[in-house]
């Protein structure tokens, strides 16, 4: 089974910043994942590139250091996801980190898909249908 | 090399998409070779061995960098590091498990666990915390 698990923009920062009160909630997940990947039950931890935009990740900047460290994939907002993302926000009115992670999740090509995020009624919006776990911080 | 340092430079290279290829000194032993070799030629688990080492050898670094990475975070932020039934939990949140509902259940089987088996895993707790409740309802339906 292929996974994946997104961060939303509030799972970004949660786990950047160490003073974030939910920052040892997102820390578990991570290092779930990380424990399941050597274990050879590999879990994808990945962020759309527009959420990085909001959240303001910039993986030059030192400030992100440690969140670089740990294998975090950028889906990036190339043009089928534009497309994706762009009816999903004309469809639901999100904003454009949500359609895009929307976009993330609808063309996952993995057996499940994971969003931490604090928003779970906009995922399962921009999901539209399609399988999707939400675990709400 | 610092471990920071060298944890960057091994997701610099993870994410590398060179295809260059090294032909490398690295001893193998012939069983386990030949091992991987019939895995490939009979059980069609990777196109080659080469792709079946290197994909087994990539997502141990992959996994490996991680815990690193948060091992390093832990020596200075201690209060970061989740207990053993926080990760039970936290698994049965991706696994989409509903398990996930009960925390209560997982900190107790956590604990349970941990008495009797010190070295236990979060996965022991989720193992662990299906039995409690399965057993539970039994008795419940038996009562």
């Amino acid at each position: 089974m292929t996974r994946i698990v997104l961060l939303d923009n509030e799972a970004v920062q949660a786990l950047r910043d160490p003073a974030h009160r939910k920052h040892r909630r997102v820390i578990r997940e991570v290092l779930v994942t990380g424990v399941r990947t050597v274990r050879a039950t590999p879990i994808q931890v990945a962020v759309p590139t527009a959420v990085r935009v909001e959240a303001g990740w910039d993986r030059t900047a030192a400030a992100w250091a440690f969140i670089n460290r740990l294998g975090i994939v950028d889906v990036p907002l190339d043009i089928s996801h534009t497309d994706v993302a762009a009816g999903i926000a004309k469809r639901t009115g999100v904003s454009v980190a949500d359609a895009h992670l929307g976009a993330a999740i609808q063309a996952a090509e993995v057996d499940q898909v994971t969003v931490i995020t604090s928003d779970p009624a906009d995922m399962r919006k921009v999901a539209e249908g399609r399988q999707v776990n939400v675990v709400a911080l | 090399m610092t471990a920071e340092e060298a944890i960057d430079r091994i997701n610099e290279l993870l994410g590398s998409t060179d295809p260059a290829t090294a032909n490398t000194s690295m001893r193998i032993p012939k069983p386990l070779r030949e091992a991987a070799a019939l895995a490939v030629s009979e059980l069609g688990v990777a196109p080659s061995t080469t792709i079946l080492t290197a994909n087994a050898l990539r997502m141990f670094l992959q996994g490996t960098v991680v815990l690193a990475a948060l091992e390093l975070h832990f020596e200075e932020y201690p209060e970061a590091r989740p207990t053993l039934a926080e990760l039970a939990l936290a698994a049965a949140e991706i696994d989409g498990n509903p398990l996930a509902q009960r925390p209560e259940l997982l900190e107790r089987s956590a604990a349970e666990i941990a008495r009797r088996h010190p070295g236990a895993s979060f996965e022991d707790v989720l193992l662990w915390a299906e039995a409690v409740d399965s057993c539970e309802a039994s008795q419940r339906g038996a009562a």
